[in-house]
Formats: C-alpha cells, structure tokens, sequence
C-alpha cells in the first residue's frame, strides 16, 4: 500500500507524495508471512525458473561452487523480482479500489507515481493482472475510459440490489426504532421522558439491557449511537426528584427527516390519516412551510454568489 | 488457476458481494456480517446451504492472501463483542484513512492516536487533542472545526467517544495494530494473556502486567478469588462477563464501575 520510505511516517495524502519505486525499505512482516501463492497470471512463476536452473545445474555436471553460487544468487535475485512484481500488483488493487470510492477517474500517471514506481516498464503486465484481480476476487471491471489520456474507472459487475445500502447496513432496523422514538418524541410534545421511551420498547419486546438480534443492546444503541450521532438528545430534566432524563430530536433528525415525516409514519402504524392529529398536524405545516423558507432563501442566495 | 503449491478457495457472486459489501462498512459486528453473508446468498444462490460463517472467511481470506488482504477478526476492547474488518496486511500506514480525510485532519488523528497510545487510561481528553490544534501540518485548522472532524472519526468508527474522552475504535485497532507497534515501539501495550495490541484494559497494580477486559473476563471465568497470572498478587478489579449473546447483561451499571475504577486501573 501507500508505504513511507521513512518509518514512523503516516501516508501523506496523495497530492504530496512523493514515492520512491524500490520497495526494499519495507515491511519485515511481508517476508514473515507465508509465501503466497502466484497470482492467476503469473507468467513468469518461480517453480519454472527454479526448474531451469535445476537442469542447468544437472547438464553441468562439474559445475564449480563459484557457479553454483552466481546460479543460486541469480534464483535468489529472480525470485525476490518476482515477489516485488506481487506485491505491486496487490498494491495497485488496494490503490485502484480506495480511489474508485472516492468516484475520481484514475490515471495512469498516478499510478505510475503512487505504487508502480520504477517498475514502469512493467505496467501493461502489472494493470492486467490488477485488472484480472479486481474481476476474479471483487467483481469489478477496470475500464479505460480514454485511451488519450490513460484514465481508469472500475465498473461493477454485480447486479445492483434496491435498497441493498438499507437492508443491509444493519440501519434498516435500527432506523426504524429510531423512527418509533423520533415518533413517541414528538407526539408526546417534542419531548419524552426516558421512562415512557422504555415502556413503549417494551411493548415491542425490546429491553435496555438484553441483547437483541436486530438492534444489539438496545440501551447502548439509543443511549449512545443514537446520541452521539446527533439523532436525540438526552438531558436531565431540572428540578425532578428522583432526577428524570429526557429525549428529544437532536440536529441530525431535523436534517434527515422532518416532522410531517415522522407525523406519516406515526398515522401509518395507527392506521389513521395524519389529520387524525390535528395539533401535531398544523405544527408539521408550519414546519413545512419554515422548510420551504429556508430553501427558498438559500436558493435565492445561491443565485446571486455563483460558486 | 496454476501454479499453484497451496489450495485457493473459490469465489462466486456470493463471496464478492459480500467483500464489497464489507469494504462499504468497514467494519461488521458478527451479527450484521451473518446477516451480509446470509443476504448475498440470498442474492446470488439462495438454494445454497450458507456455509458456515468461519469456512465462508477462511476460504475468501484464501483468495485475498495473494493480494494481501484478510478479513481479520478482531473484538472490542470493552464488552469482547466479535468484529470484522478487511485489513491490509503489509501496510504501516494510516493508508485506507488518507482518502477519506485531509491531510491536517489526518494529522489530527496522528496527534489523537498518540495521546491515546501515551495514555494511561487508554483515553484522550477532547481538551488535549484541541490544544495540539496549532500543531497540525497542512491547511490551519480552528478548535471548533478539530471539534467537528473528531465527531467525523466517530461516525467513521476509528475513534469512540465516551464522556468527552476519545479511545480507538475496535476498527482501528484491528487496522493500524502494525502501524502502531511499529510508530510507538517503546510506548505501546501489550495484554498478558492474548498479546495483542491493548489501548483499553486493567493493570496489576504490583506488577504492571495489562490485560483487556474481554480477555481478564475469560481468565478469571471460573475464579472466585483472582489473582494476577504473572505476580499471584491479588486482582483488585471488577471482573467484567464474558461477552454472550443470549444472555442479559447491565451494560449500563457495569460500564459506569468500569468508568469510576478506570482512573485507577492503570
């Protein structure tokens, strides 16, 4: 990966790097762990040299202990070529796979100065093993998009799921409590005490401190991710004896839903229209109507700063 | 694929969408990946046995050796909740952080990470990190904004909050732990039991010796008198329980002894 010359060093970010191709000043963990094997296409694999020394060897019968050293010298030196050849070819794909989260085209110039290095000469080889790499083991095509300017996207070979994002990030469900608290918060006047927040998650089998299959612990999930996400806030509640905290919407929830939102959601588990509510109702109107405001204003301003 | 000395394992749709799907996260808990592996089967070949999760690893990580890459287990440092990550194996960087983040942001988290390693607790202050504001490389950044980008390796899962003090995420302990014994040779920690890399822990007040909470809740399992593995002297703290999912746990009430005792646990 993105290694620094110096130890000690953490990765500069891309622009400022400057990357010295020898690899040798690198990681002992890398000759630690296990050889590994040749990737599919590995033209030149070691086994075959090895192979072809060895019958060197053997159709030189009284081959001297001088020539048998500069022989092994030479395994020695083919096979450490070799391994740096992988090792770049894995480094490519870790390069090639974080830039394409970030949606940029690539260039073969910076990977030329990133990870290839003074191994240039060997980049058809190395990006087509990258390539066979990023399709065999990830699912992903390396296209070029211009053959002018040597740029790169990866494409996805996997069929895209709807809402796979949702489904799966574990936040379906935990958005979804979050949702029934968000709802309880504001039908209750914008806050709710921690007490009543318990007692409807109860009646939904979830309990603060037992673990649950979908939501983990729930008490660690409100009371922490919840609030440290900036979805609730949780205060104490002043002059109460015992002393009682409550909940109400924190910042994160005013940008990512809205209380006509939440009001829907609320009459669609009560099976009931929003009007049902007719406090709730107008005070989600009004909110609407601030909403349209605020974006009206801000696209007004937009207007006159062009940038 | 030839050549080859050692069996690979074989990828299908299933195996990639899952990799994709776990480069996306990060970082899965055991429930969540079980659920990942469950719904790319699902995707790709629902009429499919799920493997077992452990075989399922094994064989993509068979795959992934040749580029350097695991899918590394790992658990966190306070409950000995089961995590995964897919982890670069030959880095001693902070690489998979440099394209999410600026470089002063960047140097911020160094500062952070370093406070955290020095640390007896394990825990930073958010007031120290702030005060190393005008020490960072790069663009000049303000205290409010450092405030906000510490929030951000929050939500990015390398750093967790608790009451206004920051540790390292159980994600980036399982991706710097080379980075780190690297960088801090001298000052980083060790546990007793596991030896692996320790941010969080208690400490035998005689002798010094650390282990992580998962890891002293395994130990002293079965005992009713713990002592310390190394000196024999008497554990002074709470024993915390081995992480298990069906059962009910306060996690509030034990996370605030852990808290009060922590100050003195180092």
């Amino acid at each position: 990966m993105l290694q620094e010359p110096e130890s000690g060093a953490l990765a500069i970010p891309q622009a400022e790097r400057e990357m010295d191709g020898s690899h040798d000043g690198e990681t002992q963990a890398l000759t630690a762990s296990p050889e590994p094997a040749p990737g599919p296409l590995l033209q030149e694999s070691p086994q075959e040299d090895l192979g072809a020394v060895r019958e060197e060897g053997a159709a030189e019968p009284s081959l001297t202990p001088k020539g048998a050293r500069a022989l092994a010298a030479k395994t020695l030196a083919r096979r450490r070529a070799c391994r740096r050849l992988d090792r770049t070819v894995a480094e490519l794909v870790q390069f090639l796979l974080l830039k394409d989260r970030k949606k940029s085209p690539i260039t073969r110039s910076e990977m030329v100065k990133y990870v290839i290095g003074d191994l240039k000469d060997l980049f058809p080889e190395i990006i087509a093993r990258a390539a066979e790499h990023l399709r065999y083991v990830f699912g992903f095509e390396l296209k070029q998009l211009d053959r002018k300017h040597h740029t790169y996207i990866l494409i996805n070979k996997l069929k895209p799921i709807e809402d796979e994002e949702e489904v799966l990030r574990g936040d379906g469900p935990r958005l979804g409590l979050l949702m029934m608290i968000l709802g309880l918060i504001y039908m209750k006047g914008n806050s709710a005490r921690e007490a009543q927040v318990w007692a409807m998650l109860r009646r939904l089998g979830v309990r603060p401190s037992k673990y649950h299959f979908l939501f983990g612990y729930p008490k660690r999930l409100i009371m922490e991710d919840f609030v440290q996400l900036r979805y609730l806030n949780y205060r104490r509640v002043p002059h109460t004896n015992p002393p009682e905290c409550e909940f109400s919407w924190g910042p994160r929830s005013n940008l990512e839903t809205s209380k006509m939102k939440v009001l829907g959601f609320v009459a669609k588990l009560h099976k009931k229209e929003p009007q049902h509510w007719p406090v709730q109702y107008r005070e989600a109107l009004a909110d609407e109507a601030n909403r349209a405001r605020a974006g009206a204003s801000v696209r007004a301003r937009a207007s006159t700063h062009p940038w | 694929m030839q050549g080859n000395t050692k069996k690979m394992g074989v990828m299908t749709d299933v195996h990639r969408r899952f990799l994709q799907l776990l480069m996306t996260h990060g970082v899965l808990e055991e429930c969540d990946i079980k659920r990942l592996q469950k719904h790319c089967y699902k995707v790709h070949d629902c009429n499919a046995t799920i493997e077992k999760l452990e075989d399922f690893i094994n064989n993509i990580n068979s795959v992934l050796e040749s580029l350097y890459i695991e899918i590394k287990k790992g658990v966190t440092e306070d409950d000995g909740r089961p995590i995964y990550a897919l982890v670069n194996l030959a880095t001693t960087s902070i690489s998979k952080m440099a394209s999410d983040f600026a470089e002063n942001e960047l140097d911020l988290f160094r500062k952070a990470l370093e406070l955290i390693i020095d640390s007896d607790t394990g825990f930073a202050s958010s007031t120290n990190i702030l005060n190393l504001v005008d020490q960072l490389k790069g663009k000049k950044m303000r205290k409010k904004e450092a405030e906000h980008v510490l929030q951000k390796f929050v939500q990015n899962k390398w750093l967790i909050e608790k009451e206004g003090e920051f540790t390292l995420h159980g994600r980036a302990i399982l991706e710097m732990d080379q980075y780190i014994r690297e960088t801090y040779p001298d000052a980083v920690k060790v546990c007793n039991i596991c030896r692996g890399l320790l941010i969080q822990g208690q400490s035998c007040e005689t002798c010094g010796i650390r282990m992580h909470l998962p890891c002293v809740a395994k130990y002293f399992q079965a005992s009713s008198e713990p002592h310390c593995p190394h000196c024999n002297d008497y554990w002074p703290h709470e024993v915390p329980e081995v992480f298990n999912p069906e059962k009910e746990r306060e996690t509030g009430l034990s996370r605030s002894n852990k808290r009060s005792s922590r100050s003195r646990q180092h």
